[in-house]
């Protein structure tokens, strides 16, 4: 068992005022078992009033609104979770994490992929046909040879089939292409946005399904997570579990920093 | 009934007067056409409405479970019934919609359920609309013109009133009203069904509102007035296409919408009509399973008959449908509105083996169906009575109970070798006397 305290803060900004603002922040750590969270604030400024509400999911958001005219958001959450994999339990699979999402919909590049990859794992002496740990471990190691990780050359919309054909992108398209991967070799996964140990941006990784369990895989880091992860949303891709979604009325550019900090305190 | 057809032209000009219009895009531009009215109505036998009256209601029901089902337990998938790329596959099954208990757990309150009656008499279900059915506003209104053309018509023969429409509306929203006022909600006067959307709101007395007459505060939804305080708002009919509906859930793009209003739906606090995420029921892949949700859901036997269907999806179907096709009728499961449909019969040799070969690539993608044989009614064509193919759109309403209006929507192709009787593909409608002995 870990306990981590984390603190983070985005800082929304326009290029001239907007009204009309309404906002949904999914930052609030999951409790799915695994994760308890010991205390969190948080604070949305300008404005504090906010609902809490869920999706259909699993993960709750913090939605609300500012009509009066404003050129910065900044959500700041601060807190402590109690991260235990011991606490790890069985759990019915929802059959859309079985189906291609939009943005990891295979195309040819991703099926010729998998294929490669599953005819690799055979060649290697192990059974295709057994979804277990290995074979994602597998499927990580093998994707950290010809996907690198280089900021700025894809974007929040980027998809996985995209992202292969670069060769290049972060954590959301790693989590993006092993998802793509790992559904059509027939093991369930889903996207999971949170943050872990350390300073810097939020991060993104993926949980497979396997022997009833769901399990953290971070491709990135082509490792299966342990507990210095925390999670703040899972659905079947990004789109589901955007940190910060909004819309508002006005006529400007927007730009988010992230800065998140997570340390372990014991 | 000559009085009738004498006044088929004043009544057109009546409709077009009243802006009884449906708007078509076509290369971009909005145009807005009339529907013509045809005054020869369609009459139903009462012991004929009588039985599609039961077979109707029980399928909405059975619809209904269905939906409750996949948003909730997904029994009808675990118990292998449906495959479950029918469901989770499907461009209208909407996760966001996961767990939501809509009021009175109802999903399709307005259903527009399409039928064709063959030759030899049987009726067929040709498809089911449980987004957003339009249509029932044009035999309202054609019905209230021909009874002030020819009062006399309609005293010495036996027809079921139908202007209970209204009333049936009505009640169907306060039945799931959550507490507020009742709207119908339109995206506005570019839509194709403005017309409707205007009309159903006066006839009901709902309040027509814009997606900006409408705000979310406090997990409640609120209908702005222009003067005075804003009113809660209890249950919206909304004629805005689920990923319209809330740009903070579906499409964030969507400059209409009303930010939020999923939230205030998910908490209980207001009900939307038609449930989001209907189009799981309704999409032509999932038709073929109707008649077993009956049986599996209300342990009965169907009473009304689905057109002859194979799903290409099953390989003893995708066979069959490989060896006939220049027989049946193919159609795109995502498509809607009378395009994505190919009859066999119309294609050439080598159009044939190009479709084969799609519906070999892309099974899941395609129904097929023996074309039915239904039959023609008259219409007007200058003076001359001519047949043409027509089918009905059946309104059924949900509330306490599911009541069939004893009315529908009869529309006619305009071309007399087409089958496809759209109202987006041209042709006109036809009132539908439903006869009370």
């Amino acid at each position: 068992m870990k306990k981590l305290h984390f603190h983070s803060e985005m800082h929304l900004t326009f290029s001239s005022p907007v009204w009309d603002h309404h906002y949904r922040f999914r930052c609030i750590p999951m409790e799915d078992g695994i994760q308890k969270t010991v205390r969190a604030d948080y604070q949305i400024l300008p404005g504090n009033c906010r609902n809490l509400v869920s999706d259909g999911l699993g993960s709750q958001a913090f939605c609300g609104s500012i009509q009066e005219p404003h050129s910065s958001l900044t959500l700041i959450t601060d807190g402590e979770v109690e991260i235990d994999l011991r606490e790890r339990r069985k759990e019915e699979l929802h059959p859309i994490y079985r189906h291609p999402s939009a943005y990891t919909q295979p195309d040819e590049g991703i099926k010729k992929l998998t294929r490669r990859l599953l005819t690799e794992y055979e060649a290697a002496g192990f059974n295709s046909g057994k979804k277990d740990r290995a074979m994602v471990q597998f499927f990580m190691d093998q994707l950290s040879q010809l996907f690198f990780y280089v900021p700025g050359v894809t974007n929040i919309r980027t998809t996985a089939a995209e992202a292969l054909r670069g060769g290049k992108g972060v954590c959301q398209d790693y989590a993006h292409i092993l998802i793509a991967v790992c559904r059509l070799a027939g093991i369930p996964a889903r996207y999971v946005a949170g943050m872990m140990v350390g300073e810097g941006a939020s991060h993104a990784w993926t949980e497979v399904y396997l022997d009833g369990m769901w399990i953290g895989a971070d491709p990135t880091h082509a490792r299966m997570t342990d507990e210095s992860y925390i999670k703040l949303s899972h659905g079947r891709d990004y789109e589901d579990c955007t940190i910060d979604k909004g819309c508002f009325k006005g006529c400007a550019f927007q730009t988010q920093q992230i800065q998140v900090k997570v340390e372990e305190i014991s | 009934m000559k009085e009738l057809i004498n006044h088929t032209e004043g009544i057109n000009r009546l409709l077009a007067r009243y802006g009884v219009k449906f708007g078509i895009y076509k290369n971009n531009e909005f145009h807005e056409q009339l529907f013509p009215f045809d005054p020869l109505p369609r009459i139903i036998p009462a012991d004929e409405f009588d039985f599609l009256e039961k077979g109707l209601i029980q399928r909405v029901d059975a619809l209904n479970c269905f939906l409750a089902d996949i948003y909730g337990e997904k029994k009808i998938v675990k118990d292998g019934v449906i495959p479950e790329d029918f469901i989770f596959s499907s461009k209208g099954y909407l996760p966001q919609c996961e767990g939501i208990k809509p009021p009175k757990g109802i999903y399709s309150h307005i259903s527009g359920i399409d039928l064709v009656q063959a030759k030899d008499k049987t009726w067929y279900i040709l498809e089911d609309n449980l987004r957003i059915p339009s249509g029932a506003s044009y035999p309202m209104i054609a019905r209230e013109l021909t009874r002030r053309a020819s009062p006399r018509t309609f005293t010495y023969q036996k027809i079921v009133d139908n202007r209970s429409y209204a009333g049936m509306l009505r009640e169907t929203m306060d039945h799931v009203n959550t507490g507020g006022i009742n709207v119908v909600l339109t995206p506005g006067r570019y839509n194709a069904a403005f017309f409707e959307h205007s009309y159903l709101a006066e006839r009901s007395g709902a309040v027509l509102a814009m997606p900006q007459d409408l705000y979310v505060e406090n997990n409640r939804l609120y209908y702005r007035q222009y003067e005075g305080e804003s009113l809660q708002v209890g249950a919206v009919y909304r004629r805005l296409s689920d990923e319209y509906l809330d740009p903070m859930c579906f499409v964030p793009e969507s400059l209409i919408g009303v930010p939020g209003i999923m939230d205030v739906y998910r908490s209980g606090n207001v009900a939307l009509l038609n449930a989001p995420g209907n189009g799981v029921a309704d999409d032509k892949g999932i038709y073929y399973f109707v008649p077993i949700m009956v049986k599996y859901y209300l342990d009965q036997e169907p009473i009304l008959k689905n057109a002859p269907t194979y799903l290409a999806f099953y390989e003893k179907d995708r066979n069959f449908i490989l060896e006939n096709l220049e027989r049946l009728v193919v159609k795109d499961v995502s498509e809607a509105g009378g395009y994505g449909v190919v009859f066999g019969s119309g294609l050439t040799k080598e159009e044939l083996e190009k479709m084969k070969e799609i519906i070999r690539n892309e099974p899941r993608r395609f129904i097929a169906q023996e074309v039915i044989d239904f039959i023609d009614l008259d219409i007007m064509e200058g003076d001359e009575q001519v047949p043409r193919k027509a089918d009905l759109r059946a309104f059924v309403l949900t509330g306490e109970t599911t009541r069939v209006w004893a009315s529908g929507l009869t529309r006619f192709s305009r071309n007399p070798d087409s089958f496809v009787v759209n109202s987006s593909q041209g042709g006109g409608f036809k009132d539908t006397w439903v006869l009370s002995r």
